[in-house]
């Protein structure tokens, strides 16, 4: 079987605190149209690797990356990069669902106003299309013009997500999206993700094994040995085999409780 | 004594204190009103120009004067100090010197008895620059005296924005400047504009710092114009209190300073009209804006 073609390349990826070393020699491939999770045990750093992908670490004073970090085969970290280019083809959802104190529609309408203006009508194409594919937009067309607040955790979080799609991303990041939501809403969330992987490449951080095994193609384990050494990736393949066939006694260890 | 009788008393200390404090504040406004508000509210006193040697005389320049004052005070200091306040809040570094060399100035400027303003303000604005005992003057000397406590209110009201604000707007690839000017600066309006109205407060009744800088008594009523004359209420009533040359300066004292009241709590109600409307065309609850 060919190999699949992938949409970011990570080699050697070091990650500094200012001294302290969160990540070693992190190598993987995140591949396109397909979910990715990274699960591990608290404090292994999979939210860090995350942040790196876009480069969210920029905004941690002291925080210095090592190694390479390409998207579509270019270095995201060559100094002529743009940033905010960078972070709208990758975008990010957050651990807790965070909608601007705005209007429902301001929050969808906030990141295709950043580039150059738009008319009303192309703005309501855009936060129409957006809420549907964020499978919102039949609980939320009454109420575009109400604070993005008022609605529930869950619909906070799609929100968030049709936000992020709003730009249209190629990359979509998410950060333990469903760790403040209820079952309902997390198999809403999930469901979303089987539907959005057809047109995006997604990566998900995840500390609940079953929703990796649920939604992810593949699955990444990453884990410290001891408190105070750097994160390191331990495995990394298909979602199928790391549940049922790992090749490393850690992610065993792992997968079946036996620890973290 | 138990723990319960301990609790009993304390709770009743500390209830009489809050207390004081309150009647304190009610005894004062009873006061000024009881003596004043029949003069204030008069036409003839509020629309009605001063008279040296007769009685009768109203404050109409002066009113106009402190409004004006406010007005100019806060088109200088307010943008100065909102500059201030974003770039210790959002821009400087943590542990960076010159915010901490900032803030230390800010810190100390606030420290400063207003009279001291006022012998500066004389010597640079007045003097030096030549503008003499004007408007623009005695406003600038007030911007330098509030910059200190606008600045730091609004640092603190834009660190009480929640991070995951800046991160949401940073991620979808807005750049530093456009996360403040869009989600930063809006959500923390209701402490920013709390801030501006307490600063309109003490403009209003700043009577030390201004008698260097501008008249104390006018006849005119004051043009728009920065570099007209111009002689605020609270150094009025000090002038008329101080001099007593004007048969009824009891009455003028007393009108003067109802009047004064009622135009802080003007200013205080339509500030909070102003933040309630703002929030609205925003969609957000104010309570909401500050979680």
């Amino acid at each position: 079987m060919p190999e699949l073609e992938h949409k970011m390349r990570i080699e050697g990826l070091c990650l500094y605190y200012n001294g302290f070393k969160a990540l070693e020699d992190i190598s993987m491939k995140v591949y396109c149209r397909r979910i990715t999770a990274l699960i591990g045990p608290s404090g292994c750093g999979k939210s860090s690797l995350l942040r790196c992908l876009n480069r969210m670490n920029d905004l941690v004073e002291g925080a210095r990356v090592e190694g390479v970090l390409e998207l579509d085969g270019e270095d995201i970290h060559s100094a002529c990069r743009d940033l905010t280019a960078l972070r709208r083809r990758v975008g990010m959802v957050f651990q807790k669902p965070n909608p601007f104190p705005m209007s429902v529609f301001d929050n969808v309408a906030y990141g295709p106003r950043l580039t150059g203006r738009k008319s009303r009508g192309e703005l309501e194409e855009i936060v129409e299309r957006s809420l549907r594919r964020a499978a919102l937009w039949d609980e939320v067309k009454d109420k575009l013009r109400q604070s993005a607040l008022a609605l529930s955790g869950g619909q906070q979080q799609r929100l968030c997500i049709a936000r992020v799609l709003a730009v249209q991303p190629e990359v979509i990041l998410l950060d333990e999206p469903c760790s403040a939501l209820d079952p309902i809403s997390t198999q809403r969330i999930e469901d979303l993700l089987a539907e959005l992987k057809s047109s995006y490449t997604i990566v998900i951080v995840t500390h609940n094994m079953q929703q990796a095994a649920r939604v992810s193609d593949y699955t990444a384990f990453l884990t410290i040995e001891n408190q105070g050494e750097p994160g390191r990736l331990i495995e990394y393949g298909e979602t199928e085999d790391i549940f049922t066939r790992p090749r490393d006694q850690r992610t065993e260890n792992y997968i079946t409780g036996r620890f973290g | 004594m138990s723990p319960k009788t301990a609790d009993r008393v304390a709770s009743a200390v500390f209830w009489a204190m809050g207390g004081i404090t309150a009647s304190a504040l009610l005894f004062i406004v009873v006061q000024i009103f009881w003596r004043g508000l029949a003069t204030a509210l008069s036409p003839s006193f509020f629309l009605g120009k001063p008279r040296a040697f007769e009685e009768g005389g109203g404050v109409l320049p002066m009113l106009v004067s402190s409004v004006y004052l406010a007005a100019w005070t806060l088109i200088i200091a307010v943008p100065v100090s909102l500059g201030a306040a974003i770039y210790l809040a959002e821009f400087a570094r943590k542990g960076s010197r010159a915010a901490g060399a900032v803030r230390f100035c800010a810190d100390s400027l606030a420290s400063l008895p207003s009279i001291v303003f006022g012998l500066f303000g004389m010597t640079f604005f007045a003097a030096y620059l030549g503008w003499g005992t004007c408007l623009l003057a005695g406003a600038c000397t007030l911007a330098l005296l509030n910059l200190p406590v606008l600045m730091r209110s609004a640092e603190e009201s834009m660190r009480a924005v929640p991070a995951a604000y800046r991160e949401a707007s940073l991620g979808l690839g807005a750049g530093r400047w456009t996360t403040v000017r869009q989600v930063v600066i809006p959500s923390a309006m209701p402490g920013i504009l709390a801030g501006t109205v307490l600063t309109v407060g003490r403009v209003l009744g700043e009577s030390a710092s201004l008698i260097y800088v501008m008249m104390l008594v006018t006849r005119k009523v004051p043009s728009f114009s920065p570099f007209s004359n111009a002689a605020p209420l609270a150094s009025n009533i000090w002038y008329t209190q101080t001099e007593a040359i004007i048969p009824d300066y009891r009455r003028v004292v007393d009108g003067g300073a109802a009047l004064l009241l009622l135009l802080v709590l003007a200013v205080n109600l339509a500030a909070r009209a102003l933040g309630k409307a703002y929030s609205k065309r925003k969609g957000v609850k104010t309570a909401d804006a500050r979680a």
